[in-house]
């Protein structure tokens, strides 16, 4: 799934998240270091020369900003992604003005985290030609906005194609309710309603896309999110 | 600009009262000391032209061209001591060629004026000031006569010396109480200064005293009508409202810390339990996911959280555009669409030419808490039943009200008001699995109050719940 073994460094403080953030990263095919401080991060950033940077910006002693302000002067090809607990806009602007290539707010969802990294990661690669994609049996087709399985038209609503579609973009990983919210149906944040929302529009996609076949894709993960897949786990 | 130009000021303000009372006391002193002056200078002044007058025909009477042709003044005229003025009398008699035909002694042999005018004494008493060779300023008339065939211009006048003296003396008299009045003016203004002002001292003092700790103490209110008692009453009516508003912020920390705590106890519990029972991996990964969605909600409760607080600090102008109002609550229904035809839930719109009408607010707040009230309807809203959203155009054309009707349980008696509470859940409806966060409501009512609306629950409906709210519109 990655076509290159791409080297994250991630500097957080917090030593619990950071031994998580390591161990999911890892086991998601990349090669993972960690620092816990400020200073060491940056040292790390010389020694290690990383591909992309996961930075905390509410590190003790020196702000996340100011590293990354120092990388971005220094000139050093690296993604950053920002992750922190600062979720006001004006926080986002502020890391992205610095030179943050992505941001996303504390508590985030796993799946999204790998998401956004294999995004930032794929920026390196040629983007591959639209063709239809095909997941077991089901055919979703981009340029005519038709989804078949199994021979069969599924008669989908716009939102439903798009949520099948961003689904089958990600098949194989889970899609958590924040990546649906903020992707499919373009909300700033995720709270009660939209979860709602969320839940009932999967259940009736579930219902057109599985119900009538014995193999089930779109199965829920419980507590993480949604997942297109020809396999049970 | 007065106060800089006079700075330093005192910063006192009783002695600032008494120094602007003495200062406007003082100018109006002496306007008036110079009128009056003014005054007795001119009436002083006219009463001696009158007299000159009333002398000049009396000396007519006494003149007369002795057997040398030398004119005269009958001597037997000073026999009367009563007229002492007369003893200062200055007298010139002229032909109209301007030759001095008598010049009384008191003149010393100085000319009382200069060459004769045209016309000088012949229509009036042509009365005039004059500078004498001494120096000295007489008032002087001038009146013709014919005396023997002759014609005569006779000059008379008084020396203004002594008017002058009694004016100066006059004016002292003056100089001298006008002082003593504005000092006791001073000391009285203090006085009364301090007085009237001494009810504000006392409630600076008290003022002082107040801290968060002991907000529900007040100000004692001496006189409710004066301007201190409104003052005071102004004050405590603040006093009110910040002591409801730290209660709230109490109870809502409170409230807060449990609605946080619930959740968390949940995590450990099902963490714990996860750990004491056993090897099984399904049963591990059934309280893993039951420990994600605990701490979804937890996460939720905090963004609700800082939505309210988000909504609370909100500036009325801050962000804020210009829409339409049923665009936005078709688009709030275009997206719960879903949740709508799922619960087979027809939706019906009343009105909505009068929906029509612009709205200014923070648009993205606005659209969160008619979300939240929609889907609130909807969660209560039975299968198959009908959810109404009219539109009423109130007698006050600034005012969009928009009812939402539906059909479900309704709320119990007595909550109409607390369903708006943070964290309120009801104790009747029993819909616990269905409830949310506990703050949808209080940030729709945040955000409706700050945007100069209203939001209430109609307790007059027979059934379903009916939440009515009013946004006040622009052209």
């Amino acid at each position: 799934m990655v076509p290159i073994r791409s080297k994250i460094l991630i500097i957080e403080d917090d030593r619990k998240l950071s031994a998580a953030l390591v161990s999911g990263v890892e086991s998601a095919g990349y090669e993972v270091v960690a620092a816990g401080s400020a200073e060491e991060g940056f040292f790390m950033v010389h020694s290690q020369r990383p591909d992309l940077l996961l930075l905390d910006l509410t590190l003790p002693q020196r702000n996340g900003l100011d590293i990354l302000r120092q990388i971005r002067k220094e000139g050093l090809d690296v993604r950053v992604l920002i992750l922190t607990s600062h979720n006001a806009i004006e926080d986002r602007v502020e890391g992205l003005r610095t030179g943050a290539d992505d941001y996303l707010g504390k508590p985030f969802s796993f799946p999204e985290l790998l998401a956004r990294i294999d995004a930032l990661l794929r920026r390196f690669l040629p983007p591959s030609p639209a063709a239809p994609l095909t997941i077991g049996d089901l055919t979703i087709d981009t340029k005519t906005r038709t989804a078949s399985r199994g021979g069969e038209r599924l008669d989908l609503t716009p939102r439903e194609f798009d949520l099948l579609l961003y689904l089958a973009e990600n098949h194989g990983r889970t899609v958590s309710r924040e990546m649906l919210a903020k992707d499919v149906w373009r909300e700033t944040s995720r709270f009660t309603p939209i979860d709602n929302v969320i839940d009932v529009q999967v259940a009736r996609l579930r219902r057109k896309v599985d119900d009538r076949f014995a193999v089930k894709l779109l199965q829920t993960v419980r507590g993480l999110g949604f997942s297109l897949r020809e396999h049970q786990p | 600009m007065t106060s800089r130009l006079l700075s330093p000021l005192p910063s006192n303000l009783r002695i600032r009262l008494t120094l602007w009372y003495v200062a406007v006391l003082a100018v109006l002193l002496f306007v008036y000391a110079a009128l009056v002056f003014a005054f007795q200078y001119v009436v002083l002044t006219r009463q001696i032209v009158h007299d000159e007058i009333q002398d000049a025909g009396t000396v007519e009477g006494l003149l007369f061209f002795d057997q040398q042709g030398r004119l005269q003044l009958r001597q037997d005229y000073y026999s009367r001591p009563q007229t002492h003025l007369l003893i200062d009398r200055l007298m010139e008699v002229r032909d109209l060629s301007g030759d001095i035909l008598y010049r009384s002694p008191t003149l010393n042999g100085m000319p009382l004026g200069g060459p004769n005018r045209s016309g000088e004494g012949d229509t009036s008493f042509d009365e005039r000031i004059v500078r004498l060779q001494d120096g000295s300023h007489v008032l002087l008339v001038s009146h013709i006569h014919s005396l023997q065939g002759r014609t005569l211009l006779i000059r008379l006048g008084y020396n203004l010396a002594p008017l002058r003296q009694r004016m100066i003396q006059f004016l002292l008299l003056l100089l001298v109480a006008v002082p003593v009045a504005l000092t006791l003016a001073g000391i009285a203004g203090n006085t009364i200064a301090r007085r009237a002002l001494r009810p504000l001292e006392r409630m600076a003092a008290r003022a002082e005293g107040i801290t968060a700790g002991n907000l529900g103490s007040r100000l004692d209110i001496a006189n409710p009508n004066d301007e201190l008692g409104h003052l005071a009453r102004v004050f405590n009516h603040l006093l009110d409202r910040l002591e409801q508003a730290f209660a709230q912020l109490h109870r809502f920390t409170a409230d807060a810390a449990h609605e946080l705590r619930t959740p968390l106890a949940a995590l450990r519990t099902i963490g714990e339990v996860a750990l004491e029972k056993g090897q099984d991996s399904e049963e591990y990964r059934e309280a893993l996911g039951s420990i994600l969605e605990e701490s979804a909600r937890l996460n939720e409760t905090i963004s609700g959280l800082l939505m309210l607080a988000r909504a609370e600090t909100t500036q009325p102008a801050d962000q804020q555009s210009v829409f339409n109002a049923a665009e936005l609550i078709d688009e709030v229904l275009s997206l719960l669409d879903v949740v709508i035809e799922e619960r087979n839930v027809t939706v019906l719109q009343e009105g909505k030419a009068a929906g029509q009408a612009s709205v200014r607010a923070a648009r993205a707040l606005l659209r969160v808490a008619i979300l939240n009230v929609l889907h609130n309807a909807l969660k209560f809203s039975p299968n198959g039943s009908t959810l109404s959203v009219a539109y009423v155009q109130s007698e006050d054309p600034a005012v969009l009200t928009i009812a939402f009707q539906d059909q479900g349980p309704g709320i119990a008696p007595g909550e109409h008001r607390r369903v708006f509470e943070r964290f309120f859940t009801s104790s009747a409806r029993g819909t616990a699995s269905e409830s949310g966060t506990g703050l949808g409501l209080s940030v729709a009512k945040l955000v409706i109050d700050r945007v100069g609306g209203e939001i209430w629950f109609d307790e007059e409906v027979p059934e379903g719940a009916r939440c009515i709210i009013t946004l006040p519109t622009c052209k």
